[in-house]
C-alpha cells in the first residue's frame, strides 16, 4: 500500500516535471517545464540583468531588460517571462542584445526623474559625501562627520578656511533660500576634530614596504601623501621652504587662513606617518638619487614657470607651462616619476589641487600596488537638473524650513548645536540606494547617456514621505510595478496600483488614501524590491 | 446625495454580480447612472464586493471610457478618426472649445452644459468631420460652422424630445417595399430623420407601403439612401435624401388611399415630369439596371461573403436570415461533419485570421481543439479601435446572425461550450443587434442546450469593451474579460492552450466569424478559389479619406489599391493629385502613388511596409503632409500604450516628441536617425502587437517620404498642414470685406475696410476660418 502511494507519487512528480532540453550561449540545458530563460541561465551561471523581475511574484516583463535573442528567428524576448522551450537556441549577451538594452535603459533613464549623487557632492571636486556628513552633524555624530570627510579630503580645517565652496554653489538649497553652510559645516567638524587629543587617524592599509617621495608641501602634494599612506605607503615630502603649505604660505590674506590652523593640520598629517624634509631643494640632480632611494617620485612643486623653476630634466608641454602628462594619467617622461596638482596645469581652487593630489595617490597607488594603470572612476551619475518653483515643498519635506546660519568667518565657526540646526536644512538630494539601485548599476554597465532619449519638458519631482519605514520618490520609479504585486500577493488592505495608463502610468495609492495606510505590512519588502531609488527605506 | 448613490450601487451590484470579473460591467453601469463614477460608488463598490480597492482604481483609470469627474449635461464628441484627421478634425476640437470658452485642460463649459472631448473614432469616416452631440451626428463640420452646430443643437434638443414615429397599419393592399439603411454612419448622414419622415408621409397618407430597416449597405457616401421595390417596376434608388424630401418621393411611386391625398397625388404624377426635375438637386435617382451609375460602379468590382445580401436582409429578422440559407451552414456541421472535417473544411479553405496578424485559423481551431481541458471558450473580437476603421461594427450591426452562426461553428468545432462577444461601448448598435440577436437565438434553439436537436450545447454572452485600443490585443482582451486592466501578456502560453481563465480559448476576429458560415456552405474550394495563391477569400475595408465615393467595401483578395481608388472609389474629389494610401490604421503604413498597382494580400502589403490591419483604408491626397499622418498614428498608439513594456510606453512617447519637434520645425538631421533607431528598438522591444507594430506608420513614410521629413527640418511643410510651422497671410486681391476680420475668434486680423486686411501671426491660432470664409480666396497658408 504505503508502495503504491510511492509510485503515485513519484509519477506526478515526473509528470510535471516535464525536462526541456534547451541550449543558452551554446551550453546545454535541461530544465522543468515552466521554467523562463531567466532561470535557467542562472543555473548554467550566466547572468542575465533584470530589473522587474523577482521570483515568485508576477511575471510581467517590463523593464525590457533581460532581453535575449533567439538564434533561429533572430527576436529579442524578455528573459524573464519567455519560457523554455524545446530545442530553443538563446543568445544572450551579443551586439544586438546589449544595444537593447542599453537602449531600454536610456528610455528608462529619460523619464528618471531623479539624482544618484547630490548636486553637490557632484560639484566638489574632491567628490565628497556631503550630504551624507550633513546627515551625521544632524545626527549629532561629528566624528563620524569628520570620518567621512577625511575619506576624500586630506585637509578639511584648511580648506574650511580657503575653500571656494563651489557646492556651496550647487546646492538646491540656493533656489529655495540659501544654501547650506557645508565649509563652515566640514570646517566645524574638522576643528573639533583638531582640537582634541586625539585627532582622528584613518586605518591604514597594510603597509607595501615601498617608499614614495614627494616634492612640493602644497595642498596637491600633501593630499597625495595622505591618501598613499593610507594606502600602506610610506611617503615623504620635500619642500623649499622652511614651512609647509605651499603656496597656502604666500597667500595674499593671511587673516583668512592663520598660521596656527595650518600648522595645526600639518601636524596631524605628521601624526599619520608623513615624513617632511623641509628647507630641501630637490634638482634634477638629486632627483636622480631620489629615483634610486624611493620607489615613486610625485614631483608636486605647484605652478610652473620655466624661468625660475626646475624642469628636472622632464618633457614639457607645448606650451610650456607644465609637465607633460598622458591625458588623464600622471605619469611623465620619466618611469616612475609622476606629477601632480599645479606642475601640470594651474590649479585656482585649492579643492581643485587637492582632488587632484587624491587622483594621483590612487593611480600612482594601484600602479606600484598592481601594475593596472587605473584612474579613479565616477559611476554613472542620474540627474535633472534645477528644482522648480512647485517643487521647492517636495525638497522641504525633509529638512527644517530656516534660514541660513553663518557664523562669523574670523571665529571659531559653529557652535555645535547650530552646526546641527545648519545641517538640518540639508534637503537630501542625493538617492537612498546609490549603490544598490539597478538603474545605476546597469546604466553604468551598459554605458547608458541619460540624454539620449530627453525631449520636452521633465516630469515634476514628488516625494512622498509620510510613511514612519519608507520614502516614495514617484519620478524615480519606472514602473516595473513589482511593489503593485507584492501588495496584491501579500493582501494588503489597501495596496499599491497603478493609475492610468501608456506613458502618464504611474504607481499610486487607491482613493488617495495614506502611504502608511497603503503599506501595512508590505513597506520593508517593497522598498527592498524596488529596483530604483522610489521606495526605498527612510533610515 | 451619498446615500442615494450607495442604494443605487448596491442595486448594481446585486443585478450585476459581485467578483472579479464584474468589476468592468459594474464600473459601466455606474457611469451609466451617474455619467462619471463618484467616489463614494466606486468605496463601495469595493467595501461590498470581491473587487479590491486597488484593482478598482486601476481599471477604472485606465480604460478611457471611464470619468473620475462630474460632466455636462451634453457630452460633445469630436472623432478624430484618420479620415477626419485629413479633415481637420483637431481645428474642429479647439473650434468647439474656444466657441464654449472651455481653456486649459478642462473640457467642460462653465455652465455644465457641454462637455467637449475626441473620441478615437466614431466609425463615420465617410462624412468626416464628425461630431456627436449626445445622439445627434454632424457629418462634414468645418471650424466656422461650429457656432451654428452649437445653435442648431439647442434648438433641436427640445424637438427631439416630441417625436412620435409608427406606422399604422392599414387594410389596404400593400403597394411595395422601401428599404432604408439604418447602419450607424447612415444614422450619422440623417437616415433616421428620413426615416421618421417617410414613416410620418406614410402614415398620413394611409398609403401601404412596407418599410424595410436594412444593415449598411455599404455606400456611405451616397447616404441617406432610399430603396423603392414595387412589383411592376424596376427598382429605384434615392440618393442623399433630405427628410423634406420624401413625401415628393412617396407621391411619385404610390397612391394614398385618402381621398383628399388621392387627388393631389394625381396632381403631382400628372406632372412627372415636373415633378422629377423639381426635385431638390441633392436627389440622384437612379434604376438598378442603369450600367454606370455612381451605384453600380461601387458596387460591382465587390465580392459579397461577409457581407451577403447587403441591403437587402433586415439585421434582427432571424426568419428572413434562415430564409436566405442561415444557419445552413451550422446545420451541416452538426449533420454531416465531425469537428476535425470542419477545422479541415476552414484549413483547406486557406482562412487568415482577418484581425491584422493574418495568422491561418485552421491552425489556431486545430490548437484549441486539441488542447485538453474540460471547458474551452471561443471569443469574437469586437473591439475595433482602429480609427479609421468600422467594418466589424457594420458587421456586428448588419450581420449578427451570421456572426453568431460563425461562432457557434467554431465553438462546435473546438469543442467549447461558452462563447463571447467582446465589442465595444462605443459601438452601442452592435450591442444591441448582438445582445438581441443572441436572445432570438436562444427562443429558437440555436443555442443553449441541444442546438438544433443536436447534443452540442453552446452558451453565448456579450462583454461591452470600455475604451482601450489594446484590449484588440488578444491576451489584453482576455485580461479585460477577467476582469483586469487591458494588460498583453507574454506568449506563449497561447490562449489556445491557456487563454480566458486559463482555459484553451480561441480568438478570432469578427470578420472571420463572419466567413465561416459560407466556407461551410459554397465549400473550401468556394472560397480558396477567389483571392490569389496565398491569401485567399475577401477583404472588408472601409474605404475613406479623400476619396470621391466613400464606403464599407468587401473586395477580393489580390485586387490592386489602384482598382479600389478609381474603379470602386471613383478617384480623388477636386481634381486633386493621389499622393498615398493609408492601410491598417495605427499598425498599418502608408503605400505612395508610385506603388499603387501593389495587390492587395497579407504578403504584398508586408513587403510594401504596410499591414492588411484590420482594414481601414484611408485615401491621401497633395494636400496631406506625411509627417503630420505618422505624428498622427503614432500620437494615437503613444496615447493606447497599456504603459508596460519600456519600449512602447517610453519609447513612443519619445518619437512621438521627435516627431512635434520635427514638425514645429525645430528638427534637426540627427532626429531622423534617432526616430528610426527608436521605431526599430520599439518594433523589437515590444510583447504586444500594439507596441510591435506602433513605429509602422514612422518607419514607412520615412521609407517612402523622408524628402518630406528633410523638408520641415529645413523649416518648410510643403503641404501647409503642419500648424507649428505655417503662417497665414492675406494676399493682395484682398477686397476689404472684414468678414474674416468679423469672424476671428482671437481678433488677429487688423482691418479697414476696403483695406487690404492683415494677419497678427503672434494672435493668430490658425482655425482656418478665414481661409474658408473669405469670398476671394486671399487666404494663404505660408
Amino acid at each position: 500500500m504505503q508502495r503504491n502511494c510511492k509510485e503515485i507519487k513519484s509519477e506526478l512528480n515526473q509528470r510535471q516535471l516535464k525536462m526541456i532540453k534547451l541550449k543558452i550561449d551554446n551550453k546545454e540545458i535541461s530544465v522543468p517545464k515552466g521554467t523562463s530563460i531567466l532561470e535557467a541561465a542562472k543555473e548554467l551561471g550566466i547572468h542575465i540583468p533584470s530589473m522587474c523581475y523577482l521570483k515568485g511574484y508576477g511575471n510581467h516583463p517590463s523593464c525590457m531588460l533581460c532581453m535575449v535573442k533567439d538564434k533561429k528567428t533572430g527576436q529579442l524576448h524578455p528573459s524573464c517571462a519567455y519560457p523554455a522551450q524545446e530545442g530553443l537556441e538563446i543568445i544572450t549577451n551579443d551586439a544586438e542584445v546589449r544595444e537593447s538594452r542599453k537602449d531600454a535603459l536610456e528610455l528608462l533613464l529619460s523619464d528618471h526623474v531623479g539624482d544618484c549623487e547630490a548636486p553637490c557632492r557632484i560639484a566638489c571636486p574632491a567628490f565628497m559625501d556631503i550630504p551624507e556628513m550633513n546627515r551625521l552633524i544632524a545626527a549629532g555624530k561629528s566624528i563620524e562627520a569628520l570620518k567621512l570627510v577625511k575619506e576624500e579630503i586630506a585637509l578639511p580645517l584648511v580648506l574650511g578656511y580657503v575653500c571656494s565652496a563651489p557646492c556651496e554653489n550647487a546646492c538646491r538649497r540656493k533656489a529655495i533660500d540659501n544654501p547650506v553652510s557645508i565649509c563652515q559645516l566640514k570646517k566645524h567638524v574638522a576643528l573639533a576634530d583638531a582640537n582634541s587629543d586625539t585627532a582622528y587617524l584613518p586605518e591604514k592599509e597594510i603597509s607595501t614596504g615601498k617608499k614614495i617621495a614627494i616634492i612640493g608641501a602644497g595642498v596637491a602634494g600633501l593630499s597625495a601623501a595622505f591618501h598613499l599612506t593610507k594606502s600602506g605607503f610610506a611617503c615623504t615630502v620635500f619642500d623649499k621652504n622652511e614651512k609647509a603649505g605651499g603656496a597656502l604660505l604666500n597667500t595674499d590674506q593671511p587673516k583668512e587662513l592663520p598660521s596656527e590652523v595650518l600648522e595645526k593640520e600639518i601636524s596631524i598629517l605628521e601624526k599619520f606617518g608623513i615624513e617632511f624634509q623641509l628647507n630641501k631643494n630637490i634638482d634634477s640632480k638629486s632627483l636622480v638619487q631620489l629615483k634610486l632611494d624611493y620607489g615613486a617620485v610625485i614631483i608636486a612643486s605647484g605652478e610652473f614657470n620655466a624661468d625660475l623653476k626646475e624642469s628636472f630634466g622632464l618633457k614639457l608641454n607645448a606650451k610650456n607651462t607644465g609637465f607633460e602628462v598622458v591625458d588623464g594619467f600622471f605619469t611623465t617622461s620619466e618611469a616612475n616619476v609622476f606629477v601632480c596638482g599645479s606642475a601640470i596645469k594651474v590649479q585656482k581652487m585649492a579643492v581643485r589641487a587637492l582632488s587632484q593630489g587624491k587622483a594621483a595617490a590612487y593611480f600612482i597607488s594601484n600602479l606600484l600596488k598592481s601594475g593596472e594603470e587605473k584612474v579613479e572612476y565616477r559611476m554613472f551619475n542620474s540627474k535633472f537638473g534645477k528644482l522648480q518653483t512647485e517643487e521647492y515643498s517636495e525638497y522641504l519635506k525633509e529638512a527644517i524650513s530656516d534660514n541660513r546660519f553663518e557664523p562669523d568667518k574670523e571665529l571659531d565657526g559653529f557652535a555645535n548645536e547650530m552646526a546641527i540646526e545648519e545641517a538640518k536644512r540639508c534637503l537630501r538630494c542625493d538617492c537612498r540606494k546609490p549603490k544598490t539601485c539597478k538603474l545605476r548599476i546597469y546604466a553604468d554597465e551598459y554605458g547608458a547617456k541619460q540624454k539620449q532619449y530627453q525631449f520636452g519638458e521633465r516630469k515634476l519631482v514628488q516625494k512622498i514621505y509620510t510613511h514612519e519605514t519608507i520614502v516614495y520618490e514617484v519620478e524615480k520609479c519606472i514602473r516595473c510595478g513589482l511593489c503593485v504585486d507584492i501588495t496584491q500577493k501579500e493582501k494588503e488592505l489597501t495596496g499599491l496600483t497603478y493609475i492610468g495608463r501608456g506613458f502618464d502610468v504611474r504607481i499610486g495609492i487607491p482613493f488617495n488614501e495614506s502611504l502608511q495606510k497603503s503599506l501595512e505590512k508590505t513597506a520593508i519588502k517593497c522598498a527592498e524590491s524596488c529596483p530604483t531609488g522610489a521606495i526605498s527605506l527612510k533610515y | 446625495m451619498s446615500q442615494k448613490i450607495i442604494n443605487k450601487v448596491d442595486q448594481i451590484i446585486t443585478e450585476i454580480g459581485s467578483s472579479v470579473n464584474h468589476a468592468i460591467p459594474i464600473l459601466q453601469a455606474i457611469q451609466n447612472e451617474f455619467k462619471y463614477l463618484p467616489e463614494v460608488a466606486l468605496k463601495r463598490v469595493a467595501e461590498t464586493t470581491d473587487i479590491s480597492a486597488s484593482r478598482l482604481t486601476g481599471i477604472s483609470t485606465f480604460y478611457s471610457q471611464f470619468r473620475h469627474s462630474p460632466v455636462g449635461e451634453h457630452i460633445i464628441k469630436v472623432c478624430i478618426g484618420t479620415a477626419c484627421h485629413v479633415k481637420g478634425a483637431t481645428q474642429v476640437y479647439d473650434a468647439f472649445k474656444r466657441e464654449l470658452k472651455i481653456e486649459g485642460a478642462s473640457d467642460t463649459d462653465t455652465d455644465k452644459l457641454f462637455t467637449v472631448e475626441k473620441v478615437a473614432c466614431l466609425g463615420c469616416c465617410t462624412i468626416a468631420p464628425v461630431v456627436q452631440i449626445d445622439e445627434v451626428t454632424y457629418g462634414h463640420v468645418t471650424t466656422e460652422k461650429v457656432g451654428d452646430i452649437i445653435k442648431d443643437f439647442k434648438s433641436k434638443d427640445k424637438k427631439l424630445a416630441t417625436k412620435v414615429s409608427n406606422i399604422k397599419k392599414t387594410n389596404s393592399a400593400v403597394q411595395g417595399e422601401i428599404r432604408i439603411g439604418l447602419g450607424s454612419c447612415c444614422v450619422a448622414s440623417g437616415s433616421k430623420e428620413v426615416k421618421e419622415a417617410l414613416e410620418s408621409t406614410l402614415n398620413s397618407s394611409q398609403i401601404n407601403v412596407d418599410v424595410k430597416h436594412v444593415g449598411c449597405v455599404g455606400i456611405c457616401n451616397q447616404v441617406p439612401m432610399l430603396e423603392v421595390h414595387k412589383p411592376d417596376e424596376k427598382t429605384t434608388f434615392y440618393t442623399k435624401i433630405k427628410p423634406d424630401e420624401v413625401s415628393q418621393i412617396i407621391y411619385h411611386h404610390f397612391k394614398s388611399e385618402k381621398p383628399i391625398e388621392k387627388i393631389k397625388a394625381k396632381l403631382l404624377s400628372s406632372f412627372e415630369d415636373y415633378v422629377i426635375s423639381d426635385l431638390p438637386k441633392s436627389i440622384k435617382r437612379y434604376n438598378s439596371d442603369e450600367k454606370s451609375s455612381p451605384i453600380s460602379e461601387f458596387i460591382d468590382s465587390q465580392v459579397s461573403i461577409a457581407t451577403e445580401f447587403r441591403g437587402e436582409i433586415n439585421p434582427s429578422d432571424i426568419d428572413e436570415y434562415i430564409n436566405l440559407g442561415g444557419f445552413d451552414g451550422l446545420r451541416k456541421c452538426i449533420n454531416e461533419y465531425s469537428p476535425q472535417q470542419i477545422i479541415d473544411i476552414v484549413n483547406e479553405s486557406g482562412l487568415q485570421g482577418r484581425g491584422g496578424g493574418g495568422f491561418k485559423s485552421g491552425i489556431k481551431w486545430q490548437l484549441v481543439k486539441d488542447a485538453h481541458a474540460e471547458k474551452k471558450y471561443v471569443i469574437c473580437n469586437g473591439d475595433e479601435g482602429d480609427p479609421g476603421a468600422f467594418m466589424d461594427r457594420m458587421l456586428l450591426e448588419s450581420y449578427p446572425y451570421r456572426v453568431i452562426e460563425g461562432v457557434l461553428i467554431a465553438g462546435l468545432a473546438v469543442g467549447a461550450s461558452k462563447g463571447y462577444f467582446y465589442i465595444r461601448a462605443e459601438y452601442p448598435l452592435a450591442v444591441t443587434r448582438i445582445k438581441e440577436g443572441i436572445e432570438i437565438c436562444k427562443q429558437k434553439g440555436m443555442l443553449e442546450n441541444n442546438i438544433l436537436g443536436s447534443d452540442f450545447s453552446f452558451d453565448m454572452e456579450v462583454f461591452e469593451g470600455a475604451g482601450a485600443f489594446v484590449c484588440g490585443e488578444e491576451t489584453a482582451l482576455i485580461a479585460s474579460i477577467e476582469g483586469n486592466r487591458g494588460l498583453p501578456k507574454m506568449r506563449p502560453p497561447y490562449p489556445a492552450e491557456s487563454g480566458l481563465w486559463e482555459k484553451p480559448t480561441l480568438i478570432n476576429n469578427t470578420e472571420t466569424f463572419s466567413l465561416v458560415s459560407w466556407i461551410i456552405k459554397n465549400g473550401a474550394e468556394g472560397f480558396s478559389a477567389i483571392g490569389t495563391a496565398k491569401s485567399k477569400g475577401t477583404k472588408v475595408f472601409a474605404l475613406a479619406g479623400k476619396i470621391n465615393r466613400g464606403g464599407l467595401i468587401e473586395v477580393p483578395m489580390g485586387v490592386t489599391i489602384r482598382s479600389i481608388i478609381e474603379d470602386i472609389g471613383g478617384g480623388i474629389p477636386n481634381g486633386k493629385k493621389f499622393k498615398a494610401v493609408q492601410i491598417g490604421g495605427p499598425s498599418g503604413g502608408c503605400i505612395p502613388a508610385e506603388l499603387m498597382d501593389t495587390p492587395i494580400d497579407f504578403d504584398s502589403l508586408k513587403e510594401v511596409g504596410a499591414m492588411m490591419g484590420s482594414g481601414g483604408l484611408i485615401v491621401l491626397d497633395e494636400t496631406d503632409c506625411m509627417v503630420d499622418i505618422a505624428k498622427y498614428f503614432l500620437s494615437f498608439t503613444q496615447d493606447q500604450s497599456c504603459g508596460r513594456c519600456t519600449f512602447c510606453r517610453v519609447g513612443t512617447k519619445r518619437m512621438l516628441q521627435i516627431l512635434e519637434k520635427i514638425s514645429s520645425g525645430k528638427g534637426i538631421m540627427d532626429d531622423l536617425d534617432k526616430l528610426e533607431k527608436l521605431a526599430y528598438q520599439t518594433k523589437k522591444g515590444s510583447i504586444c502587437g500594439l507596441g510591435k507594430t506602433a513605429p509602422n506608420p514612422v518607419l514607412s513614410t520615412l521609407k517612402y517620404f523622408r524628402h518630406e521629413y528633410e523638408a520641415h527640418i529645413k523649416g518648410k511643410c510643403p503641404t501647409g498642414k503642419c500648424l507649428d510651422i505655417i503662417k497665414y497671410e492675406i494676399e493682395d486681391s484682398c477686397i476689404g470685406c472684414t468678414k474674416c476680420a468679423q469672424r476671428c475668434p482671437v481678433d488677429a486680423i487688423k482691418s479697414e475696410p476696403y483695406e487690404i486686411h492683415s494677419i497678427d501671426n503672434e494672435l493668430c491660432v490658425k482655425c482656418d476660418i478665414c481661409r474658408q470664409i473669405c469670398p476671394v480666396d486671399a487666404v494663404k497658408i505660408v
